[in-house]
């Protein structure tokens, strides 16, 4: 029973989204070494995702901090070797585009219902601006880091 | 190196740049870097570069003559990251050995002609973004073979408008209604359960990733003219695609 609820809640969202990723790296025209590291990204930002979802952290902070590791993960591969940091970050972000969010926000739309509307539409709006908060406050901190780093040598 | 030279040099990195998806910051970054390699860092001699996701200024002072300039207009853009990965160590190899025009224009020949996925891995990458992210977000096997076949369509849809070089609002609104509405066919005829899921799983193919995270890579290197176009744009393919199934949806249920 447990193993059968570790498997539905961590292990199968993370396999889909280790396949998704990699597939979606055609897209992008990524060369195949690198779209099964990015890949591999994106099944990191899931596991995190959902390691913080289930431990009770407030949506928009998973969200958050899932969206930092996968900017952290992508700077560091990117450093590591010498490709655009886009190429991974594009990859390792899309599992946490909030697919289900945006499908209702349309729906109840549809449905004229304004009051869950505006609600769905609130909470889809603050699902991209603290995934793009994220990526934020990495990537500002990288730069931080490599100007001291300069002044320093 | 001449000036035209290095003008003629730059201008085709840049756009190659632009033209195949890499953020507008890394564009300028890199002509400065290539510029300042050959001497034309400050002084007499320098280079001013103004890009932006759709046109690619770049002027070239040498001496006292004056000053050259070359405009490129862009207009069609596309995702490439594995060419961007390949002008960009072009670049820094440029930034070290200082070589030749004519070696960078062979390197440059061989970047524009390097091999990209073809149809047939295409449609298989299609069909298995659809249906992993039917299941992702908590479809049954059905929704899941349902969104597989129905993205292999929404490929062949925009391959098709693809020809008559549309907006990216049109785009993303005709395949969107075209994955809907087969999608609740479907679902009316009793193959699958219901259509929510085999719709949000198709959509995932038409998400602008790459516009969205240059967008963000924009924002946070002060590039703000380059972050608010692409910005627009992201939105107008989301809304585009939400007016798409949304109209889809409306249209079929009715009947």
């Amino acid at each position: 029973m447990y193993i059968e609820n570790v498997l539905q809640q961590l292990i199968l969202p993370c396999l889909y989204s280790l396949i998704a990723s990699i597939a979606f790296g055609v897209q992008f025209n990524i060369k195949l070494r690198h779209m099964i590291m990015a890949g591999i990204g994106g099944t990191l930002t899931q596991f995190i995702f959902l390691a913080f979802e289930l431990s009770g952290t407030a949506e928009m902070l998973c969200y958050f901090f899932s969206a930092a590791a996968v900017s952290m993960y992508s700077e560091i591969m990117a450093r590591r070797l010498h490709v655009p940091v886009n190429m991974y970050l594009v990859v390792g972000i899309i599992p946490l585009v909030p697919g289900g969010y945006i499908y209702n926000t349309m729906i109840t739309l549809i449905g004229g219902d304004v009051e869950s509307f505006s609600h769905q539409f609130a909470e889809t709006v603050g699902i991209a601006g603290s995934i793009a908060m994220g990526v934020f406050a990495v990537s500002a901190l990288v730069r931080l880091t490599r100007i001291i780093m300069k002044k320093a040598i | 190196m001449t000036a035209k030279e290095l003008l003629q040099i730059t201008s085709r990195i840049g756009s190659m740049l632009i033209e195949y998806g890499a953020e507008i910051y890394r564009v300028e970054d890199s002509i400065n870097r290539i510029a300042a390699a050959y001497g034309f860092s400050g002084g007499n001699n320098h280079i001013e570069v103004f890009a932006i996701p759709t046109s690619l200024i770049i002027t070239v002072n040498e001496g006292d003559d004056a000053p050259i300039t070359q405009t490129r207009r862009i207009i069609n853009r596309g995702t490439n990251l594995d060419r961007v990965d390949k002008l960009n160590n072009l670049s820094r190899f440029i930034c070290t050995e200082k070589p030749e025009a004519d070696v960078i224009k062979k390197h440059l020949d061989e970047i524009s002609k390097r091999k990209v996925y073809g149809y047939p891995v295409q449609i298989i990458s299609y069909a298995i973004v659809g249906s992993t992210f039917a299941l992702f977000f908590g479809g049954g096997i059905p929704d899941a073979v349902a969104a597989g076949i129905i993205s292999i369509l929404v490929l062949l849809v925009s391959k098709m408008v693809n020809k008559v070089k549309p907006s990216v609002f049109f785009q993303s609104v005709v395949c969107s209604i075209a994955a809907s509405s087969i999608a609740v066919i479907i679902s009316r005829i009793g193959l699958t359960d219901g259509f929510d899921k085999v719709i949000i799983g198709v959509s995932m193919n038409l998400v602008p990733g790459i516009t969205l995270t240059n967008c963000m890579r924009d924002f946070i290197a002060g590039d703000f003219l380059a972050g608010m176009y692409t910005l627009i744009e992201a939105l107008l393919v989301a809304v585009g695609m939400a007016v798409g199934a949304a109209s889809a949806i409306a249209l079929f249920t009715a009947i």
